[in-house]
């Protein structure tokens, strides 16, 4: 599904990603996990073109995200991405959060959109928010609602970035449990985590990142009991 | 789609408002006159501040008189012409001929050597003498104003008239001032102690205050009203014969009877309040009236202001280089340069390279719309880089293309942050708006200075011109905040 070839990406002098190879297979939950500033949003982000990679080649199925000739905004509508700081539209109630990019981009129609809006909404859970401005969600809430604004794109791939991180400790539960059942559900995703207990869990491959290397690209079993590199060893340390 | 659908409302009401106010203005131009008697038409440049010579009666109506619309009207007729009276700042006078927006000019205007550089004269067809019109009972000569203030209308004849005077008497200090009540009220305030002003305008002033006394200017030579006409005209042969002809059968003798006689007797005088609307109180329809123009104005110039604005902000922050130059040079040279002269160059400038003969209001229109885009964009921009960027990348990352997203997500949000220095721009707009007067629009302004020439009251219409802008400001303030509360819903 998503085919990463030697991707280097550099701001300035900074190399944040240093020849970087990596495959996710249609179904797969990849979770991406590294210390800070180790360049795991950067490769994310260089998924859906959201940063421009330096060199090295990003194909998403079919299509050479990177090609010069590449419809960069046909293939977002391809692959969903969920932000640490949620980014919901303000002010848009949640319905028109989660139908606005279907009415403008695909071009349903309204009904249709709010039907299947509604659908993903009593899927995470918040039909009865559906009229609410976003100002008056909680955190959990807010996080529920842009995986369902990113769901209704139908994507076939789903990126996470720290989807958790900026949530007070009991609204995480409900926003991995959305994810959980996403996965189950066989979307193919990717999440950038510091959430070891769901990497674990919910992972069928854990990436580590140190200073823009893939340092380990391993199952969760492997990693977590048994890791290869002193790196990941050090961090596990930290972390767990 | 409830959001698009508002957009694409507003955008249309823009247009529509546009397009109707555009009708509007475009028809209004000329002063069709309403008796099309011949098939000819000629254009008579004035400006109506200059009672007996041109004014308006405000109490009465909204037409332009006096002894050189007599006149002209009579001469026209003779010549088979239609009379079309465009009113303007005495200033913009000759400018106006040069730039064929007018065919002649009538206002009480006397040749001298720079005016003939510029325009033809025809013979003079009404010679005024020149008063020193004082408060200070010690000026009885020109001797008198040594170490004086001695006050004359800018560019007039009275300014030559001074220079001599300067001449002859030891530091005599000349104040310049655009207007004739300009003059009398400095008089009155004692911030000057003398003005020269011609018999004929004098006569009403003294009238109206028996404590300004004036005599005659010795040796004035051969101060005297004629018709201006572009260089080279063939017209000036023909008013030359028709003044000529007027001379001869005594109509030109009735139509100084009719102007400059002296009508109040001496127990008539009063002397005005200081402060007495009673004067200006018949006038107030003809003030009013000026608010439609001001609106009109003032509603154009916001919609192109905006949508101009708009456009350059986005320029501001495209990828493109180019763009961005253009966006910045355009804002830079709007905001620095002063506003009325900008306004100068787009009335006198546009018919000398284009041809086209630019009204007064849309000159205004475009003015005060260029500008305030600049300032507009300005706005704008910050208002879109504070909105947060996560906002586009939400968008991206969802295949929203950039036009939506822009009008959509992004600007209804910089506008919710970006309302209250939107809403000062626009007050400060309608305040503005005021210096149209000075290329004659029939705005609030002008109309309260042609009151006051016409009342030879200063304050009253000034005040009751202020009144009115307040109201006018208030009423902008109280929308905004509504629409301040109304956006902020979300939050
Ligand atoms: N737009 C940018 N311009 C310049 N440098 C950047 C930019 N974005 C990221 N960086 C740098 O790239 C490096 C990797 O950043 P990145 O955000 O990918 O790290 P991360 O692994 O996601 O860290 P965190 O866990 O803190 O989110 C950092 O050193 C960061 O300072
Ligand atoms: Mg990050």
């Amino acid at each position: 599904m998503i085919k990463i070839k030697n991707l280097c990406k550099q701001f300035g002098k900074n190399e944040v990603l240093k020849d970087i190879s990596l495959n996710i297979k249609q179904g797969e939950v990849v979770a991406i996990i590294g210390p800070s500033g180790s360049g795991k949003s950067t490769l994310l982000r260089c998924v859906n073109n959201l940063e421009t990679a330096t060199s090295g080649e990003v194909w998403f199925k079919e299509q050479e995200v990177t090609g010069k000739k590449a419809d960069i905004q046909k293939i977002r509508t391809k692959i969903g991405m969920v932000f640490q700081h949620f980014h919901l539209f303000p002010h848009m109630t949640v319905l028109e959060n989660v139908t606005y990019a279907p009415k403008t981009v695909n071009g349903i129609s309204k009904t249709e959109a709010e039907s299947s809006a509604k659908e993903l909404l009593s899927k995470v859970g918040l039909s009865e928010k559906a009229e609410e401005y976003p100002g008056r969600l909680s955190g959990g809430q807010k996080q529920r609602v842009a995986i369902a604004r990113a769901l209704a794109m139908n994507p076939e791939v789903m990126l996470f970035d720290e989807p958790t991180s900026a949530l007070d400790p009991e609204m995480v539960k409900e926003v991995l449990d959305v994810m959980k059942s996403l996965a189950q559900s066989g979307m193919t995703m990717a999440i950038v985590t510091h959430e070891m207990g769901f990497a674990r869990e919910v992972a069928d491959r854990v990436l580590f990142l140190d200073e823009g290397v893939l340092v380990e690209d391993a199952s969760p079993q492997a990693f977590f009991t048994a890791p290869k590199s002193e790196r990941a060893k050090t961090f596990l340390q930290k972390v767990l | 789609m409830i959001k698009n659908n508002k957009w694409m409302l507003l955008v249309l009401t823009a247009v529509m408002l546009t397009g109707w106010f555009a009708q509007g203005f475009l028809s209004e131009a000329p002063n069709a006159s309403a008796k099309e008697k011949h098939n000819k038409t000629l254009v008579m440049g004035t400006s109506a501040d200059y009672a007996p010579y041109e004014y308006i009666d405000t109490a009465k109506s909204n037409e332009i008189i006096g002894f050189d619309i007599d006149l002209a009207r009579h001469i026209a007729d003779e010549l088979g012409y239609n009379l079309v009276i465009k009113d303007m700042d005495f200033n913009g006078l000759i400018p106006a001929l040069d730039s064929g927006r007018v065919d002649f000019v009538m206002a009480g205007m006397t040749p001298n050597k720079e005016r003939k550089e510029k325009v033809d004269f025809t013979k003079v067809y009404y010679s005024a003498q020149q008063l020193i019109v004082t408060k200070d009972e010690n000026i009885k000569s020109i001797e008198d104003l040594k170490g004086k203030k001695l006050g004359v209308q800018l560019g007039s004849i009275q300014e030559k008239e001074a220079i001599k005077i300067k001449k002859k008497v030891k530091n005599v200090k000349v104040e310049k001032r655009n207007k004739i009540p300009d003059l009398v009220q400095e008089l009155q305030t004692k911030r000057i102690d003398a003005a020269i002003i011609e018999d004929g305008v004098a006569v009403e002033y003294l009238n109206q205050n028996s404590k300004l006394k004036a005599f005659v200017i010795p040796d004035t030579g051969s101060a005297g009203s004629a018709v201006a006409l572009p260089k080279g005209s063939d017209l000036t042969e023909k008013f030359n014969s028709e003044i000529d002809k007027m001379k001869e059968n005594g109509e030109l003798d009735k139509y100084v009877k009719k102007w400059f006689k002296i009508e109040k007797s001496e127990n008539e005088k009063k002397d005005a309040a200081a402060i007495d609307f009673s004067v200006v109180w018949s006038s107030l329809d003809f003030i009013l009236y000026g608010v439609i123009t001001t609106l009109k104005f003032v509603a154009v110039s916001i919609v192109l202001g905006f949508l101009l604005g708009s456009l350059l902000a986005l320029m501001k922050i495209s990828k493109t280089a180019p763009l961005r130059w253009f966006a910045d040079a355009y804002t830079s040279i709007f905001r620095g340069t002063p506003l009325i002269l900008q306004l100068l160059i787009i009335y006198f400038a546009t018919p000398q390279l284009t041809d086209y003969e630019i009204s007064a209001f849309l000159a205004g229109v475009l003015t005060f719309g260029l500008n305030s885009a600049a300032y507009i964009s300005e706005i704008i921009r910050a208002g879109i880089s504070a909105v947060d960027k996560g906002q586009r990348e939400a968008s991206l990352a969802l295949g929203i293309p950039y036009s939506s997203m822009m009008r959509q997500i992004i600007l209804p949000q910089a506008l919710k942050n970006i309302l209250p220095a939107l809403m000062n721009e626009f007050i400060t707009l309608t305040k503005e708006s005021a210096i149209i007067a000075v290329i004659g629009a029939m705005d609030i302004m002008r109309r309260a200075q042609i009151v006051g020439a016409d009342t030879y009251r200063y304050f009253e219409p000034l005040i009751i011109a202020g009144l009115i802008y307040y109201v006018m400001v208030m009423g902008l303030t109280v929308l905004g905040r509504k629409l301040e509360r109304r956006m902020s819903r979300g939050d």
